[in-house]
């Protein structure tokens, strides 16, 4: 083909395609992304002026204190939500069994055989899970419901659902009691992940191969992508996550229960959902999660401080979900303009 | 005006001035149009400028910034269910069908009828019977919609429409999908329901089309009216300049001259649902072109081929500087170097909501970072050079594919697995739902591909393409290669007598 008939061409389809892709920008988009946490620093600052003991260093290490196994979970758990299956209900008995691993084991043979195991035991979960979902197409609700029981089941066979104690000033007990100023050695670890983690899903090919499925299946397999081993990978990365948490959880009491995470799965995914990343998968950040459990932490602590039970703090949780659900399908709607 | 459109009466449908924007962009600008009963008005116009749109506040579906659309004297006001209460119906570019539902539930989906409150299926089946009927096509009404063919489907979606008894019909893209003898069908039943009275505005990106059915024919670009004139006064060339702005070239599309090599893609009594024993070889530089009806099985060897659908039987190798490998799962086949342009470019092709960067980045993820970290730079640079390759417009790889037109999107596609240089490129209608201009590009692009030593096969309904590209033609119908056929032999009509042989429509 001539040089000239290929110009000619190039000339004739910049006049067709004059049509612009249209922008998303604005305030209005800003404010529905990050609004919530607007909120958070609203919140935290009415908080210091007005309400009594907020502001205190024992308060600072309180909810910290609170905010971290929950948290570790959620920041390992936003791999599977990104990846557009919804959740990982077994986390409530990964972190139970860790727990009781590290003080049960612990106790026993040492934490480096402890470890060991609870490594194991949270591979195990990250592949049934994993496999189930991502090589024989299971929904993943449905299938870590099952492990869920399975995990609770067995772990009240082994431990035969008593209470496991660390030994008072054990290694346990010391991380646990551990602090530099306010701030728990826990907290630490938690702030550590987080940024390991964020740095796994925004610059490695598995957190963006994560990314796109939660965004398009079927492009990505068609990408050439494995894309089964993919989600063992953000299953892994969970149970990993869990396995941590429930180590720093067992630390902090120097105790394990098989019960010990209730309510775990649930309370995570609204944290991540607070954050701002998409139960529908492919939006969403690490970091943005660590904001959501700080934020599900501090509102917990203010409400407890000001007197409200309980009751009062899931009301307010149901609350904030609904918010940014709400902020979540605006942003959405104001992206699309 | 025109022979049907008769002029004692007024029009039945009428847009005065019509303005819409979205967000700063203007859409739809300063547009009036009218259509008489019994006549086919065709809108015509390159992608983005403004048809959809346009139809869309005809149907009340899009509420318009400025101007009035009055239907039998009716001004319109409530949206698209009083829309369709005046007699406006739309068949929509965009398949919207319900999968798991049947052909009757389809046709009435929104509008059931219902005794006490409960659905009345004969009642419902009687209405679904007449509506197709009415078109001429004979489907069974308890079959589930996901159990059809595309051309079928389309079909039952104007049967939906025309259940409503609609005044106007408006039909955005019916043809985009469908064979020549589908396309056939479907126009003359055009011409049927507009010979009883019927109102009907046709979208098309096809002009022969345009000029077989059409009365008049309104020409946008760029949002304008760039005018409207009877069909019979005009011709073909003229409203394609129309459209375009500008003339078009005439060697825009003539064949190159290929000078394949050594045979790179082998396949073997390849067996799978739908595909029935077939060879096939693509040499060096060769573009290997697959004619045949929708449905004839052509997506389905082609997938059975690289590897994205599982095979029954059969034995695919592809050979590359003298080392052959077996392709045995698409993994295998993406690895060996070849590249995929799937049929649904939406679903398979591209992930809408990721950048530019982030849809070339996937295949070539490994060349582009290093011990699994992504090398963001070079991805940018990377990407950068490929959208500029493709003729990506604007170039931006920050921006969202979804963001783009058909035609940018599908080069998109094309610059993931460009960059590769693969030494098969496998493209399954590469150019559908897109405007001229693009085509006329991603013609350009599959010919250097070729001419730079890649295998191609193409996969194609539009039999001008698959004339202009192939150097041989291999004409699929029940999931067997009835014939091949050389470039030089090669003619709408001798890929037509192979791929057809049995009635059309009527399952």
């Amino acid at each position: 083909m001539a040089k000239e008939s290929l110009t000619e061409q190039i000339a004739l389809t910049e006049v067709v395609a004059q049509e612009a892709p249209k922008k998303t920008s604005g305030v209005g988009l800003w404010l529905t992304q990050n609004g919530v946490f607007l909120f958070l620093v609203v919140l935290a600052v009415f908080a210091a002026f007005f309400v009594n003991g907020f502001g205190s260093l024992d308060n600072v290490t309180n909810i910290l204190n609170r905010a971290v196994p929950l948290g570790i979970v959620a920041v390992g758990m936003t791999f599977v939500v990104i990846s557009g299956n919804y959740l990982d209900l077994s986390v409530v008995a990964q972190v139970a069994t860790s727990g009781v691993i590290f003080l049960a084991v612990g106790s026993e043979y040492g934490l480096g055989v402890a470890a060991l195991a609870a490594t194991g035991a949270a591979i195990l979960y990250g592949l049934v899970n994993g496999l189930a979902v991502g090589l024989f197409k299971a929904n993943a609700v449905i299938v870590t419901l099952a492990t869920t029981y399975i995990g609770l089941g067995l772990l009240r066979y082994f431990s035969g659902g008593s209470i496991f104690f660390g030994p008072p000033d054990g290694p346990m007990d010391v991380f646990g009691s551990g602090k530099v100023g306010p701030v728990p050695y826990s907290a630490f670890v938690f702030l550590g992940l987080t940024l390991v983690l964020s740095l796994v899903l925004t610059r490695t090919n598995f957190g963006f191969l994560v990314k796109s499925f939660g965004v398009n299946e079927r492009a990505t397999r068609l990408g050439g992508v494995n894309t089964d081993m993919v989600i063992v990978g953000a299953f892994l990365v969970t149970a990993l996550a869990a396995m941590i948490a429930g180590f720093v959880f067992a630390a902090f009491s120097n105790t394990a229960v098989s019960t010990m995470a209730q309510g775990f799965d649930f309370k995570a995914l609204g944290a991540i959902i607070i954050g701002g990343t998409s139960v529908f998968g492919g939006r969403g950040s690490v970091l943005r999660t660590l904001l959501g459990v700080i934020f599900v932490s501090v509102l917990d602590n203010v409400l407890t401080l000001l007197g409200f039970t309980f009751g009062f703090q899931q009301l307010a949780l149901g609350v904030l979900i609904l918010l940014a659900v709400t902020l979540d399908v605006l942003s959405r709607k104001l992206g699309q303009q | 005006m025109t022979p049907s459109a008769s002029s004692s009466t007024g029009p039945v449908i009428e847009a005065h001035s019509i303005v819409k924007k979205f967000g700063g962009a203007i859409a739809v600008d300063d547009v009036s149009i009218e259509v008489y009963p019994g006549e086919i008005h065709a809108v015509v116009g390159e992608n983005g400028a403004g048809k959809s749109t346009l139809m869309r506040v005809l149907a009340g579906v899009h509420q318009q910034d400025s101007g009035s659309v009055i239907v039998d004297g009716v001004k319109l006001e409530g949206g698209a269910k009083e829309s369709i209460d005046l007699g406006v119906s739309l068949v929509h570019q965009e398949l919207s069908l319900v999968p798991e539902m049947t052909v009757a539930e389809n046709i009435l989906l929104g509008s059931a009828p219902t005794t006490l409150g409960f659905t009345n299926f004969s009642e419902m089946k009687n209405i679904a019977r007449s509506a197709l009927e009415e078109i001429g096509v004979s489907v069974d009404l308890d079959e589930r919609i996901s159990r059809l063919s595309v051309a079928l489907r389309q079909f039952v979606e104007i049967a939906r429409a025309v259940a409503r008894k609609p005044k106007v019909l408006i039909l955005d893209e019916p043809t985009a999908t469908l064979t020549p003898a589908e396309t056939d069908y479907l126009l003359e039943m055009l011409q049927r329901l507009a010979g009883r009275g019927m109102a009907i505005v046709y979208i098309s990106h096809r002009i022969p089309e345009v000029f077989r059915i059409c009365h008049n024919v309104t020409i946008l670009r760029d949002g304008k009216r760039v005018s409207v004139t009877a069909v019979a006064e005009s011709t073909p060339e003229g409203v394609v300049d129309q459209m375009v702005g500008r003339e078009l070239k005439k060697d825009l599309g003539s064949h190159r001259d290929a000078t394949p090599s050594d045979v790179v893609l082998k396949a073997e009594g390849i067996r799978a649902p739908s595909v029935d024993d077939v060879d096939l070889e693509v040499r060096a530089g060769e573009i290997v072109g697959l004619g045949g009806l929708v449905g004839a099985g052509r997506t389905e060897i082609v997938r059975a081929i690289i590897g994205a659908d599982a095979r029954k039987s059969g034995r695919v190798t592809i050979t590359v500087d003298g080392k052959t490998r077996i392709i045995s799962s698409y993994q295998s086949a993406i690895r060996a170097g070849v590249g995929y342009i799937p049929e649904e470019r939406r679903v398979d092709g591209l992930a809408l909501t990721m950048t530019v960067a982030e849809n070339i980045n996937l295949p070539n993820r490994k060349e582009l970072s290093t011990a699994g970290f992504q090398q963001t730079k070079k991805i940018r640079t990377f990407a950068q050079r490929l959208a500029e390759q493709v003729g990506l417009r604007p170039p931006e790889i920050k921006r969202e594919a979804g963001q783009y037109s058909g035609g940018n999107q599908q080069k998109i596609v094309i610059a993931k697995w460009l960059g590769r240089r693969p030494a098969v490129m496998v493209l399954d209608e590469p150019t559908r739902g897109v405007d001229v201009g693009a085509k006329a590009e991603i013609h350009r692009l599959i010919k250097e591909l070729a001419d730079q030593g890649t295998a191609v096969l193409i996969v194609s309904s539009d039999l001008p393409e698959l004339l202009e590209l192939s150097d041989t033609i291999h004409v699929v119908r029940d999931g067997k290669i009835q014939g091949s056929i050389g470039h030089q032999d090669a003619t709408e009509k001798a890929v037509m007598s192979l791929a057809s042989g049995e009635k059309l429509v009527g399952a």
